[in-house]
């Protein structure tokens, strides 16, 4: 094998090859639109040429928050608890400010039981690139509403949700978020700019991912996946079965212009890149672009607010100029003779 | 060895080697020095500011004192107590009786009343409404602390009516006005306007008790000789200097009573000690938005190197289970401080309690253990401030600082602040290419060195990078359901924290050579625990103590307990939650001797509660 020609391999700034940011083989459904996210991620810090042990990769728990095992193997991270990652890497980042903190979460995460901590980064301006793997559905316990889920959505079993859901990008836009995108996974060459404008951008970056989910999010068109299995002659019988999909072909929706992308399941969704007219430093474009979609049963993509200007948390803790990772120990412990002092004049 | 507490260090001595406690010293028919004053007042009213004026200035003339604040959930109008304790004998727990009752709230006036026993001074301020003392078998001392009050600044005359009784107090008590004045002078920290409105109304009070009432009760003060100078602090603020000195990086909280005092005198000090020329600190504060968030800060500092901390109290910590669970599987060192107060739920807030002690130890589902130091004086509430943060590193684990609400926001004497004596402990991390490429194989929960604690490398370093989790892991820290790893993980976290059983604080022991009842307790019962002993004594029987400082249980207790006939855990609560600890870890041959008299109202531990109890127990025991 060694002494065999290498092959040329294609290289980074840094001269790193794409293989120094990828991560183990992913153990999620096959098809699933997580994977193909992962798989933006990997690409989008290969072509920043960002060093990849400068990153640390934070997530919750859930179908998502296990996706940082399958990228950037060189980088630590931390797969925390459910809905508490923002404060975890709050503490990490106090600690470390330099590293880049690439936050990945889902819907059941973000938006239920972890919406207060995504609210308060959010509030904080933490630097970090915060990404939504968002299916509407918790996964891992066997295909549950999230507070996403569509009105109407209809569940395998029948159920309807008929709970209004909770926008993402809505809610960060009013938090004052200074950096708020969605996409879709499929949206390679979308979702990989936003993922790049992110890791770029000072304070705390956040990205709504629409990624169906292929084994659980059968909506309103439920039947239409299992006629889809039917015609493929698997034998549905088995109820932890779980069939195998190819991933949602690849999009790329001009600006100002929409598609109906077809799922899994056979239904469609329709995702409209905003247009280059909008203006992402206005919040009130982008709620109303928002809105706009959402009464026309659209999902519009794209950066929707940006704003470079609000301090960040490194800012507001007043800190030494490193991290503080690297002050050594004699100038973290106050001197003997401070510890007289206060003694003594405590005495007097 | 740690450094020995001192109970009350003027003392110590005589108490050791009286078996009998002189009640005070009496010259003729004067009782000095040896009494407990009750001032019962309504809060917001600044009645703290004069009581903490009459309690430095008693303990500026030498006098051994003690001052508990009872105060109530709420911010203005609603009952507090403070009791001022004078003893010779350097008892600091809340007396069995009030000597001295001050009445200016009108909303307790009867209850306090009618509780005081015959022969109680009552000084009360004649001017309020429809309320009057109308009792033979007292003492009476009418004030009109309003009127007078009022004679200074009508605008202020409600707070000014505090100031005065604690002329009145003066005046019939001989405290010394040199000392009251500095006493002023330190509370009101060089406001020079307030300093003069106050030694104005003091001496009003002084002058209204010399000219209109004629001193008919025994209680006097007199200036002690002190040995060694002495100064006044709450454990919540000697905990926050422990930290500073122990390089505390972040600090992640969520105000609760009664642990608030302790973060914001870490936050009151980083400009002092924290800070360089520019003003730029070595210490981050996040207040966070919950106990939840404030706990998943300490983890992402002690997960990217740092040194993490927060200080709360038990409903806090009940919040944090989930995170303190992770700490200990993921090993994440992280500080935690549980001031503790009165549960179970909301509780009591503002009263005291040693209830946590079990969540502390066994925090979070799945089994758990945890290290737990418990400070019993403010000189340990210093020093495990630092040594917390050196235990959590080296053990790479959760460390708990258990204080409670009585030591931690009361004020207690201090000789002063031991600076830490060791550098501080890192623990095992691989911070250099070198050291690392020396290990074979690297693996983040590898046990290389036999004691169960592995190494790590840091976030950044680009060293055995992994993903952290809370999910069952092999040694390389690779997500693994395998039934050998699981158990092997749990056996070695088992080893772990037993191996830290005799590195960390051993029991403060004194012992009687007779070895017939030993009684074992911890934290701020230190305080109630020698005037329960001498209670005990006048029986006949011998008393030995043992003062835990930390779980798990160092071997000394062990040998404490087998040494000893009778053996009592005394603590704060209901149910004997140390007495639970005790009898499962114990040999079953020592589990018979041991009992439990764990009781608790609310209050801080009032000695003769405690004794009688204890005596019970024994009577009990020994049918």
């Amino acid at each position: 094998m060694s002494d065999k020609p290498a092959r040329a391999v294609k290289l980074n700034v840094l001269n790193e090859p794409k293989d120094s940011y990828t991560g183990g083989p992913s153990s999620l459904c096959p098809g699933c639109g997580h994977d193909q996210i992962s798989s933006v991620i990997i690409n989008a810090a290969w072509e920043n040429g960002i060093q990849p042990h400068r990153i640390a990769k934070m997530s919750g728990i859930g179908c998502s928050s296990k996706t940082p095992a399958y990228y950037l193997g060189q980088s630590h991270g931390f797969n925390t608890v459910h809905g508490r990652m923002p404060s975890v890497t709050t503490g990490a980042y106090a600690i470390n400010k330099d590293l880049l903190y690439l936050g990945v979460s889902g819907d059941g995460d973000s938006a239920s039981i972890g919406i207060g901590q995504l609210i308060h980064a959010i509030r904080r301006n933490m630097d970090m690139v915060y990404i939504v793997e968002n299916n509407g559905v918790y996964g891992l316990t066997k295909g549950q509403y999230s507070a996403t889920a569509d009105v109407g959505s209809k569940k395998k079993k029948g159920t309807v949700n008929e709970t209004q859901p909770i926008d993402l990008c809505a809610l960060a836009i009013n938090l004052g978020c200074t950096f708020v995108a969605r996409s879709f996974s499929g949206s390679k060459k979308q979702l990989g700019s936003l993922i790049k404008a992110a890791m770029s951008h000072k304070g705390f970056a956040l990205i709504d991912v629409i990624s169906p989910c292929v084994t659980f999010n059968n909506n309103d068109e439920s039947m239409r996946s299992y006629g889809y299995v039917k015609e493929n002659e698997i034998t549905l019988h088995m109820a932890d079965y779980i069939p195998h999909f190819n991933p949602v072909e690849e999009v790329d929706v001009p600006e100002g212009h929409f598609r109906d992308i077809t799922l899994h399941d056979g239904s469609t969704i329709r995702l409209e890149t905003i247009s280059e007219q909008h203006d992402p430093s206005s919040p009130m474009a982008a709620l109303s672009a928002l809105h706009d979609a959402e009464v026309n049963a659209k999902h519009v993509t794209g950066l929707l607010y940006f704003d470079a200007t609000k301090p960040s948390l490194a800012e507001d803790l007043g800190l030494v100029d490193e991290p503080l990772l690297d002050v050594p120990d004699e100038t973290l412990r106050p001197s003997q003779a401070s510890l007289d002092a206060l003694n003594a004049e405590f005495l007097a | 060895m740690l450094k020995g507490c001192v109970l009350t260090p003027r003392n110590q001595e005589e108490r050791v080697s009286d078996s009998i406690p002189r009640r005070g010293t009496t010259t003729m028919d004067k009782i000095i020095n040896d009494f407990t004053i009750n001032i019962a007042t309504a809060n917001g009213t600044g009645s703290q500011s004069a009581n903490l004026i009459l309690l430095q200035s008693l303990f500026d003339m030498g006098v051994p004192v003690s001052g508990k604040n009872l105060f109530p959930s709420n911010i203005s109008g609603l009952p507090t107590w403070y009791i001022v304790r004078l003893s010779d004998l350097g008892y600091q727990a809340p007396g069995d009786r009030t000597h001295i009752q001050i009445l200016v709230n009108p909303a307790t006036w009867d209850e306090d009343l009618a509780a005081a026993e015959p022969g109680t001074v009552i000084i009360w301020n004649s001017d309020t409404k429809k309320k009057t003392v109308e009792r033979e078998d007292i003492i009476s001392y009418p004030v009109p602390m309003s009127s007078l009050a009022r004679k200074i600044n009508p605008k202020i005359a409600k707070l000014v009516t505090n100031i005065v009784y604690v002329g009145v107090l003066a005046e019939l008590l001989d405290i010394d006005q040199a000392c009251l004045e500095s006493a002023v002078a330190r509370q009101f920290k060089g406001k020079e306007s307030a300093i003069e409105l106050n030694i104005t109304a003091l001496g009003l009070g002084r002058d209204y008790c010399k000219e209109n009432l004629t001193k008919t009760d025994p209680y006097t003060t007199e200036s002690r000789e002190v040995d060694r100078p002495q100064f006044f602090i709450e454990g919540n603020e000697a905990a926050a200097l422990g930290a500073h000195y122990g390089g505390v990086q972040l600090l992640a909280w969520y105000p609760i009573t009664p642990s608030s005092s302790m973060a914001e005198n870490i936050i009151a000090y980083i400009p002092r000690l924290r800070s360089n020329d520019e003003g730029e600190a070595t210490c981050a504060v996040i207040q966070a938005e919950d106990e939840l968030a404030a706990a998943g800060m300490v983890l992402g500092a002690g997960w990217a190197g740092g040194r993490g901390m927060t200080a709360t109290s038990g409903p806090g910590i009940s919040l944090m289970q989930e995170f303190i669970g992770l700490a200990y599987f993921a090993e994440v060192p992280s500080v935690f401080w549980d001031v503790t107060r009165v549960g179970p739920s909301t509780g009591l807030p503002t009263r005291t309690q040693q209830s946590d002690i079990a969540m502390l130890y066994e925090g979070s589902h799945g089994d758990t253990q945890h290290i737990v130091l418990i400070p019993g004086t403010v000189e340990e509430c210093f020093e495990y401030g630092w040594r917390a943060f050196d235990y959590s590193e080296r053990f790479q684990t959760p460390v708990f600082g258990m204080s409670d609400l009585d030591l931690g926001m009361n004020r207690w004497a201090c000789e002063g602040f031991t600076y830490p004596d060791i550098p501080m402990d890192r623990g095992k991390v691989v911070r250099e290419r070198e050291a690392f490429e020396a290990f074979e194989t690297f693996g983040r929960y590898l046990d290389v060195d036999g004691d169960g604690i592995p190494y790590r490398t840091l976030p950044g370093s680009g060293m055995a990078p992994i993903l952290y989790r809370g999910t069952g892991h092999n040694p390389m820290g690779v997500y693994s359901e395998k039934p050998e790893d699981y158990f092997n993980l749990m056996a070695r976290l088992k080893m772990k924290i037993d191996g830290a059983r005799d590195e960390l604080p051993a029991p403060l022991l004194r012992e009687e050579e007779e070895c017939e009842v030993g009684i074992v307790f911890l934290g701020s019962m230190e305080n109630s625990i020698q005037e329960i002993d001498d209670i005990l004594e006048q029986t006949g029987m011998k008393v030995s103590q043992c003062r835990i400082r930390a779980l798990p249980l160092h071997s000394e207790v062990e040998n404490f307990i087998r040494r000893h006939e009778t053996v009592i855990v005394l603590e704060i609560n209901r149910d004997g939650q140390l007495y639970g600890i005790l009898r499962r870890e114990l040999p079953n041959d020592l589990v018979t001797k041991v009992h439990s008299v764990a009781y608790s109202d609310g209050m801080p531990p009032r000695a003769r509660i405690y004794a009688e109890l204890i005596q019970e127990k024994l009577k009990e025991v020994s049918q």
